[in-house]
């Protein structure tokens, strides 16, 4: 550890001010503080909590049931990031619907569901777009891929969901929000910055390693000391102020703004992203002519309010007990990045 | 899903790079990506590399902290 490190442990260690509450808006981040111990740096007065920032977790119910109905109803061969496989839907999870004959193919990228598509003409394949803007690029990828390879057997179900509209929405509900790094490796730091200046919004951008947690985290705690609004770019190794223009040039093209519903967070005006209409024939709600799903959520899980801060995950009455990794009842015990799973396997509460 | 990948570009043709990480080498998308070259280390996220690093994370630290300490 360098001295600059041991110096940023000291600042998070050695605050004795007034309460705070700092969230971590991205999943990796909220299981990365938990695993390196950085929880247990932090004194008493500063609450650190989970926000959006895991896509598995914030997907609605009905996008599930979507899938499960293209699995099952179409016979469609459902390709998705593992993550996805077990979140419930109104009546089951793709777990269940493969347990009822569907295919569902765990892959690590879209572009291994094309491949798949490319090798197997007679299935037809959907892939499950879900994410945020770091996702987003391989799907588009995969889309333009397709269409250059003339693949008339694979498409898209996409709910893909971009951020600045979320931060709108959380606007409050922290003193201060860690930003996801890989988000803003893509977008760049203008959405945060104008958080900063137009409505006084605090926060840093952070890396994954424990050197970069408890930089970002240090640096956070300094500036709110401090008592002005600031944005710090604390991952600059990765994270450039114009993000990746060739990737924001890639999702121009190939998608567009639309609304979103996130679990938890409801309806987001343009929170979220759809083909473009020169790839209808890659979207698979209008190539299968897909009817209005609507998914029911659990009422016993509370994982709306953990997304949004309102809660610890040990504070709803399901957690740890009918709601387990290996029997989830919301999105947040499934995902290795979701609140609840990261409080269930290091929070020593279960 | 979101976990990033980091690693060293062995080679790079038609916005494709094979990569190596920590041994384990994969065929990965170059796509959203200029200027790749091989010796480059990136940060990969599902198959596709999506920015460049450019130091590591305790030098990184030292920038960081600068005018804080």
């Amino acid at each position: 550890m360098n001295e600059q490190v041991k110096a940023a442990r000291d600042i998070i260690t050695g605050y004795k001010g007034r309460p705070l509450r700092i969230m971590e808006v991205c999943g990796t981040h909220t299981h990365e503080i938990f695993r390196l111990g950085i929880r247990k740096l932090v004194p008493e007065g500063i609450d650190i909590i989970s926000g959006p920032g895991c896509p598995v977790c914030v997907t609605a119910v009905g996008f599930i049931d979507e899938a499960i109905w293209l699995a099952l109803e179409k016979g469609c061969t459902v390709c998705t990031f593992g993550d996805l496989i077990k979140v419930p839907g109104t009546e089951m999870s793709l777990a269940g619907a493969r347990a009822k004959g569907a295919k569902v193919r765990p892959v690590y990228s879209p572009l291994d569901a094309v491949e798949l598509a490319k090798d197997n003409p007679g299935e037809q394949v959907v892939f499950l777009a879900v994410g945020f803007e770091t996702t987003t690029p391989s799907a588009c990828l995969a889309v333009k891929k397709a269409q250059e390879l003339g693949l008339e057997n694979f498409s898209v179900l996409t709910a893909n969901k971009t951020m600045p509209n979320a931060y709108n929405a959380l606007v409050g509900s922290a003193d201060a929000f860690i930003y996801p790094g890989h988000v803003n490796a893509i977008t760049g730091n203008g959405a945060c910055k104008r958080l900063c200046e137009e409505k006084g919004v605090s926060g840093v951008v952070a890396g994954f390693t424990a050197s970069e947690l408890v930089t970002a985290l240090a640096v956070c705690i300094r500036l709110l000391e401090k008592g002005e609004p600031f944005f710090r770019n604390c991952y600059p190794r990765v994270v450039r102020d114009e993000g990746n223009p060739a990737a924001i040039k890639l999702m121009d093209e190939v998608m567009e703004p639309c609304d979103s519903e996130w679990r938890g967070l409801g309806l987001i005006p343009m929170s979220g992203m759809k083909l473009r209409e020169s790839y209808a024939a890659c979207d698979s709600r209008i190539k299968y002519d897909m009817p209005l799903i609507t998914g029911k959520p659990n009422p016993a899980c509370r994982c709306g309010d953990v997304l949004q801060g309102k809660c610890k995950p040990s504070d709803c009455k399901v957690f740890g007990k009918v709601c387990t990794p290996l029997h989830p009842v919301g999105a947040c015990m499934v995902s290795d990045e979701g609140a609840c799973a990261a409080y269930y396997q290091y929070s020593g509460l279960v | 899903m979101c976990v990033g990948l980091s690693a060293r570009v062995v080679s790079v043709k038609d916005q494709t790079a094979i990569i190596d990480a920590g041994g384990a080498k994969r065929e990965i998308s170059s796509g959203v990506m200029e200027d790749l070259e091989p010796g480059d280390y990136v940060m990969v996220h599902a198959g596709v590399a999506i920015a460049k690093i450019t130091e590591s994370d305790e030098e990184e630290a030292v920038d960081v902290m600068e005018d804080l300490l």
